[in-house]
Parts: structure tokens; sequence; C-alpha cells
């Protein structure tokens, strides 16, 4: 019959209150003042703890009143109850003489208010605001609730586009593969045999195809190095970077690279990102390298419990006023007939290295190399630098500089 | 926490064809790192850091094993089916690099579950293409079952 | 070795069967090949069983994972289980470069797996180098049962 404690305020009829007195004259009383009030009440009255508590979870009441002293327990003990029972009810104290500093006790425990017995004109007030101040209470609890589902609703379409990118990019991959793949073969089949416009539809087919397809590509590790919720672990950049140059071994050859590394740390981040990371600065610096054969050098320094990696290189180098731009997603500083590429490296590099609460940045003139610098946490967080390598692994001491082609 | 990385472990007797494989693979700079055994007793202590090998580390494998099948005090079918029936030992790519053009030895080679198996030419230039083909292959064309055996570093 | 060797093909994607015939009949090594476009019938074809009973038995297979059917991974895990059939060399032959297919493949026993480049020009070279080494270099154990 009566519902949950979800009445904002108790209109001029109906309120249901709980009395918890011993005294049934005072029962009575208490209940005659509230219905001069203007309040149309149903009370129940209880006198032992048990009682109460059975009564509270038959039926929630608006508004319990207690008295002080009951005798084997206090009405304060009401309010103990209340709170194990989880319910938001305003307890006011009906009370004979209690003196201040009870009252403000009991006040700061929790009651709402207390009233005394030979003041009762004072209940309704009393209880009107009670019921008032319940009423702001629960409204901010619904506003808070709302704020939290909505965030909840947003992180959950965040993740569904995320999915989603990932997917699309994903599995557009192979029939794109088809059509780069056959494009590619008639141009090769029938080059010259048709006439010069079928050799030029075609060629703007396979080039469509193939930027098509480095697109893609670069979507997808765009959108994996956003994706959340990454293992994070502890990771040896001298493997990552291994782990890069196997991959770009061809590219290396072909420009005559030579990488030199030695005694990089080990750091905490997603190694298969961290590593993607390497790769595409290693690749740039190969990609983007002057008349001299590409020199890349990677070290490391420490700083305040966390690493500064960089990658410096012999290359063409990126002018002071483009320093910025060059994170910028497919934001290019050259054509594609000058450098192949989406723009889209090193927009990449950075969603990762701030996805691991690093900065990444680059310091260059133009034809002077570029050195890319980025910064990771540490293994261990406290890492004392002069302290020798507390916490930190280091490779075997065996480890030379690689070098590759 | 991980050595050194080893690409090949070459295990043969013949210090000609030693030579002849370990040249024909540095000159395609297609291996930095090649430890050489030459009985089937030493292939075994290096792989599974025993004997005169004790210090090397389990997690070190290499990424190739060229295993010669006629070698003094245990016999590459032996060396083959220790490695590969270890659970630890037997994703490491072993191809069989030996002069026995008997079909038998082929046969038992692959049913082990050698990798591949090559027959070692008797001409000298095409010996040294042979290494380089099986050198580009498996050092750059396949995919390498085991990365760093290192705890936490995944691929 | 008598005969040509004998390729098996096992590709869901009929334009990645005739883009790998193709790239492996501009090697310079006589083979003959052969198809099958799901994992069933590769099975059937390596057993010589119901329409494939007069197929000539493969020396190498070239292998993709993603199939109808039954997929490469059953196909290597029934190959190599089986005592008549497991010498035949199996090479992966995918566009999945994911460490767990990669790692999976060779625990049900893959001789070798290569990654199909998503570039023409890559996969052209890739189906070269299995052709130079598998057809060229390797001696692979010739069909018959013996």
């Amino acid at each position: 019959m009566t519902p949950k404690a979800n009445q904002t305020t108790a209109s001029r009829t109906g309120l249901q209150v709980l009395l918890v007195e011993d005294t049934a004259a005072d029962a009575e009383l208490i209940l005659r003042e509230l219905r001069r009030g203007g309040f149309e009440v149903t009370g129940e009255v209880v006198q032992a703890p048990e009682a109460f508590r059975r009564r509270l979870r038959a039926s929630v009441p608006d508004l319990v009143l207690a008295d002080y002293n009951l005798g084997q327990w206090s009405g304060m003990e009401a309010l103990d109850i209340l709170r194990e029972e989880d319910l938001d009810v305003p307890l006011i104290l009906v009370s004979g003489a209690l003196g201040d500093v009870a009252a403000v006790e009991c006040i700061k425990r929790g009651a709402t208010d207390y009233v005394l017995k030979d003041n009762l004109a004072r209940l309704p007030i009393s209880i009107r605001r009670a019921l008032q101040e319940k009423g702001l209470r629960q409204g901010r609890r619904r506003a808070e609730e709302e704020v939290a589902r909505k965030a909840a609703e947003l992180a959950r379409s965040n993740t569904e586009l995320e999915q989603f990118a990932y997917v699309a990019s994903h599995d557009l991959q192979e029939p794109l593969r088809m059509v780069a793949a056959y494009t590619q073969l008639l141009a090769e089949r029938y080059h010259g045999k048709l006439d010069a416009q079928a050799d030029k539809y075609i060629h703007y087919a396979v080039d469509g195809a193939l930027r098509m397809q480095t697109l893609i590509q670069d979507l997808l590790a765009f959108s994996r190095a956003g994706r959340t919720g990454l293992k994070m672990e502890a990771a040896d950049c001298n493997l990552l970077v291994k782990d890069a140059l196997q991959n770009l071994i061809a590219a290396a050859r072909e420009g005559g690279a030579i990488v030199k590394f030695r005694d990089l740390p080990v750091v905490l981040g997603n190694a298969a990102q961290l590593r993607q990371v390497f790769q595409n600065l290693i690749g740039n610096a190969i990609k983007f390298r002057g008349p001299k054969p590409p020199i890349v050098q990677i070290t490391a320094e420490p700083i305040d419990g966390a690493w500064v990696l960089s990658v410096a290189d012999n290359g063409i180098g990126i002018a002071a006023e483009h320093a910025e731009s060059v994170f910028v997603v497919f934001q290019r500083l050259h054509t594609r007939t000058e450098y192949s590429g989406n723009g889209i490296g090193l927009a990449i590099c950075k969603k990762i290295i701030e996805r691991h609460g690093g900065r990444i940045w680059v310091e260059s003139a133009e034809n002077q190399g570029a050195t890319f610098k980025f910064t990771l946490p540490a293994k261990e967080p406290a890492l004392n630098p002069d302290a020798g390598t507390v916490g930190v692994e280091r490779p075997d001491a065996q480890q030379t500089p690689s070098l590759v082609g | 926490m991980n050595s050194t990385e080893l690409d090949i472990l070459l295990v043969d007797d013949s210090q000609e064809d030693i030579d002849l494989t370990l040249h024909a693979l540095q000159r395609e700079n297609l291996a930095n790192h090649i430890q050489v055994v030459r009985d089937g007793e030493e292939a075994l202590d290096f792989i599974f850091c025993e004997g005169a090998f004790a210090k090397r580390s389990l997690d070190c494998l290499p990424r190739l094993i060229l295993l010669d099948l006629k070698l003094p005090k245990v016999d590459g079918i032996e060396v083959l089916r220790r490695i590969k029936s270890n659970p630890h030992t037997k994703l490491v790519p072993i191809v069989i690099l030996t002069s026995s053009k008997e079909e038998r030895d082929l046969i038992k080679g692959y049913d082990l579950g050698a990798n591949s198996y090559i027959q070692k030419p008797v001409d000298f230039d095409k010996f040294r293409e042979t290494v380089k083909r099986i050198g580009l292959y498996w050092m750059l064309t396949n995919q390498r079952p085991l990365v760093h055996q290192a705890k936490g570093q995944g691929a | 070795m008598h005969n040509k060797p004998q390729v098996l093909l096992v590709d869901d994607n009929p334009a990645d069967i005739d883009l790998t015939s193709e790239a492996l009949s501009r090697g310079r090594f006589p083979h003959r090949v052969s198809s099958v476009p799901d994992g069933v019938e590769a099975v059937a074809f390596l057993r010589r069983e119901g329409k494939h009973m007069n197929a000539q038995r493969p020396d190498l297979v070239i292998l993709d994972l993603n199939l109808p059917r039954k997929n490469g991974r059953a196909v290597l895990a029934e190959v190599k289980s089986d005592p008549s059939l497991r010498r035949t060399p199996v090479v992966i032959f995918s566009t999945s470069q994911a460490r767990p297919d990669i790692g999976r493949s060779y625990e049900l026993g893959a001789n070798s797996y290569v990654c199909k480049p998503g570039n023409l020009h890559e996969f052209v070279q890739a189906v070269q180098a299995i052709s130079d080494f598998w057809l060229g270099c390797a001696a692979l154990p010739q069909g018959e049962e013996s």
C-alpha cells in the first residue's frame, strides 16, 4: 500500500508516520497535533527496536518521530537502524527536556530536528521543513544519476565508434586488396595493348586503389592507437627497437640505413603500441633522408622518474614553423610525388605517447636532421638516476650497438 | 632479461661445409649471430643448456637450426627427435641440410617434424646459392614461431 | 626427383588462387598446381577420397587459414596428426599477421608461415620466395607411400 520513500513531498493529504514512543498518551498527543497542523496522518506506533525494524521493512514511512528516552533503548538508536536499512527517512526527535548539548549532539548524529513535548505546536513546521529538504535531496540525487547514465552512454557510444572504426578498416582491407592487385595485373597485362586512354584509366584506378590501401592501413593503426584498456607492463625498449627494425628491413636496406642504439631502458607501457612508435619514427628517419645514407641514433635520458627517448636522424629536417603541425593527422609537408605516406604516422605516435601519459615533440631545422623526443614513465616509479640501476632491468652487458644494413 | 638473440645454430661436422655456409650467410647479411657446433651431443647440450653450455639461458633459442644428419656422438635424426619432442623447443624451425640422398632419411626427417629438408649440392656455387636461399627464406620470408622468450615481452 | 612437384593451393578466394598460381608460374621451377576452395575438400584431396580419388598426391600444400566449412587450423591439425599425411610440407599463407594465428599454426605442425602481403608486387615476391625455396631448393617427400 505504501510505496517506497519516493514521494518527494507529502501532500497536504497522506503522511505516513512511524512513531517510536513507549507512552501511548504521548503518541496520541503527537498525532493530534499533526492533524491540527493540517496533515492527514496515518500513524503506527512501535516501542522496541525489532518492531521498528519490522515495520520499516513492511513499508517505508515518510517520517519517523522518536522519543529520545525509551527505557531500554534510545531514539538515536532508531536513527542507526534507519542507516542500517539504508533508508533516507527524516527522523525528528520528540522528547522531554533534553538539554542543549544533547540536542546538538543528536542533530550532529543525523536527527533532522528535535521538538520538545511541551512545545508540540512546532512539530508541523519542523515536519514540513524536513520533508522539503528530503525532496531537494532526492531531486539532486536523480540529477546525479542522470549525469552518470549519460556519461556511461557516451563511453559506450565511444567504444562502439572505436570498434566500428577498427572493424571497418580491418574488413575493408580484403576487398581493397583484390581491387589493388587486379587493377595492377590489368596494368601489367594490357599496358600498350589497348589504347592510350585505357592505359591512363587503368593507371588512375591503380593509383587510387594503392592510396586507399595505405589509407586504410593508417586508419587501422590510428584506431588501434586510440584503444583503451590496453595492457601496460614492463617493456624493454631494446627489444622494441629490434622488433621495429625487423619490420623495416626492406626500407633500411634500400636506404642503406644504419640504426644505432644501446642500453635503452625498460619502460612501463604497452609493448605493441610502443613498438609502433619506434617503427614510425625510425621509418620516417629512413624515408626522409638527405643526400647521405641515413644514420639514426636512439638514446635515452632519465628525468624525474621518467625517461626521455630520442630518435635522431641526419635527414632533411623540419622547418621550425612546422614543428607542431607534423603531429596533426593527415598533415603532410610534401607532395605525394616527393614522399609517400598519408601523414598519419606521427599523429599515431602522438596518440600513443599521450595515452601513456607522455609528451612527444621534435627538435629540428631544415636540412639539419631531426630529433624526435618523447617521454615515458619508467618501469619503477621512483627511479634515481644516480643510484645505479635500481629496479631497472638492463640487457646483457654483451649487447653491442646494433647495426642494420 | 633477454640475452643477445641467436639467429642460427649450425650443426655440421665438416669444416669445409661450415666455412661455405657461414660465408654464404654472412655475405648476404642474413644473420648477425651464428653458433656452430660440430656433433650431435654438442648440439643437444647447446639447446638444452647442459654440459659445456650449462650457463646458457634456456630462453635463448635460435631462430633457425641448420642440421646435418651424419654427425659424431649423436646423429642428426636423434637430435631432431629430441628437439621436436620437447615442448619448450619443438617450435624452433629445423632445416635439415645433409649430403644424404637416402629417401629413407628424407621421409624420417619430415615425419619427425623437420620443417624442411635440403640435400647439399655437390657443386660449390650451387651450395652457396642454396644456403643463400635458405637464409633468405627462413630469416626474411618465413614468420617466426617464437618471439622474445622473456616474460612480459610480446610481439 | 622424378615428376614435377604437385602443389595444392587451399584458398576460398578464387582471385588469390589465380594470383598465387600466376606468381608460381613466373618462378623458374616446373610444377603442377591444383586448388581446392575449402578445408573439407583439402583433406579429401590429400586423402584422395570422393571426387578427388584420382588426385595426384601433393608434394607441397599452401594453405590459407580463413576457410569455409573447415578452417585452415583444423586442416592442419588433421593432416599433421595423420601418420600417412604428416610428412607433406604445409606452408600457411595468410593475410593474418596476428601472433596467436602464427603461434597456433606452428603448434599444430605447420612447416612454415608466410604472410600474404596486401600489395601485388610484394604478394608476387612472397609467392616467388615460397617457390624459390620449396620448389627450387628443398627436397620434398614425393607423393607415394613408401
